[in-house]
């Protein structure tokens, strides 16, 4: 796992989490903004980033709610078509987050349902990764994690890369190599 | 030696493979003569014309650049040889066929230098470059039946230059996996009254065969 110096690692602690408070909490009255006094009260909800929620959890002064990205909603978009939920405009960070977020909640289908939208999606990706073009970005690429999108980097540019070395010297003989088309290439 | 941003899945550039392809052996037909070459990798001659010795590619290759020799095709490069190969390669869809570990690269360079050496050049070419797509599909189909209890991936027979396109990915692809399921698998064991058996190490053998660095 990623430790402290990983740079995505900070970033994806930076999600937003709403928990609720087991204590009240003094001189932090910045972090509700509807309160009067400087203060958290007890059993207030409040929207806390990550690293915080997760210390606090910690010591047991708050608990997390499930956020929305692993709701029964988004369960429904998977079950229905797990390629197609758009992660990376809105979750980018989507699996990384919930391994963290797995032993703090109580509910232990998250890691399961992670693992169940990797498996499936994995699998439309694998083909069209290979064959992708160094120029072209097909759409898909836009729906995929930040991890999801360091598999298809690695394998789209050594792909690319056999491909340059293999056209290298030839000049003239291109054609020939360039060769027949077949349905799962997207040029 | 080429690596990404993470180290741990460094790869080799496809130039640094063909730089180790280019120690296998090859026969040679010299048409000038010229004394022993006392190498550390090896003697090689002395070079008489028109008598037949084995050298180094790359000390083929420098010789035919200069025009001092013509190479001699390797067996495995005759079209009914590769002809055999592309059809049992087309009829066993989870199997790979027995091919010199570096016949990508052997056969690039000797088709970009001596192409006048070999019968059949063309024929020969698009018949490498099927049986080369051939395979490689055969790779990700394979790959397709990875799920999370897989450890490791039997490729075998595959050569040099297709395990360094695939070893980012595949390497990669197996860490999110082993990510995404070992605690998990822990936490299922708890909650989920044992349905399955814990015999857990043994993934299904994925019957591609691999060497993952």
């Amino acid at each position: 796992m990623p430790g402290y110096y990983d740079i995505s690692d900070i970033l994806m602690e930076d999600e937003a989490v709403s928990v609720v408070f087991h204590v009240g909490a003094n001189g932090v009255g910045l972090l509700d903004p509807g309160t009067e006094t400087n203060s958290v009260e007890k059993g207030a909800k409040i929207d806390l980033p990550f690293w915080l929620a997760h210390e606090l959890c910690r010591r047991r002064a708050v608990s997390i709610t499930i956020p929305s990205c692993f709701g029964q909603k988004m369960k429904k978009d998977v079950q229905a078509d797990a390629a197609c939920v758009d992660l990376g405009t809105r979750y980018p960070y989507f699996y990384e987050f919930g391994c963290k977020l797995f032993p703090l909640v109580g509910d232990k289908s998250i890691g399961p349902f992670l693992r169940h939208t990797f498996a499936n999606r994995y699998k439309e990706m694998l083909s069209k990764s290979h064959t992708a073009s160094l120029n072209a970005i097909p759409k898909f690429v836009l729906r995929l994690s930040k991890e999801e999108y360091q598999l298809f980097e690695a394998a789209r540019s050594s792909m690319v890369e056999f491909k340059k070395w293999r056209v290298r010297d030839l000049g003239l003989m291109k054609t020939t190599i360039v060769g027949h088309k077949r349905k799962t290439d997207l040029h | 030696m080429a690596g990404q941003t993470d180290h741990s899945l460094s790869i080799f550039s496809a130039a640094e493979v063909e730089f180790i392809a280019e120690d296998e052996m090859i026969e040679i037909v010299p048409n000038i003569r010229m004394d022993a070459l006392n190498l550390l990798c090896g003697d090689f001659g002395p070079f008489l014309p028109q008598i037949p010795c084995t050298v180094p590619l790359w000390l083929a290759v420098a010789l035919k650049k200069r025009g001092k020799c013509s190479i001699r095709t390797p067996d495995w490069m005759s079209v009914e040889k590769l002809t055999q190969v592309l059809e049992a390669e087309r009829e066993s869809p989870r199997e790979f066929q027995p091919l010199p570990f570096h016949y990508v690269e052997i056969s690039r360079l000797l088709l970009d230098h001596a192409h006048d050496d070999i019968p059949e050049v063309y024929m020969v070419r698009s018949l490498i470059e099927d049986i080369r797509n051939v395979r490689f599909h055969k790779v990700e189909s394979g790959l397709e039946t990875i799920s999370g209890r897989t450890h490791a991936v039997k490729l075998k027979n595959l050569s040099a230059m297709e395990v360094n396109v695939v070893r980012p990915f595949m390497a990669r692809v197996l860490q999110a996996f082993y990510k995404h399921d070992s605690p998990e698998m822990v936490q299922q064991a708890d909650t989920s009254a044992s349905k399955r058996p814990q015999v857990v190490d043994r993934g299904p053998r994925v019957s591609l065969s691999c060497v993952t660095c």
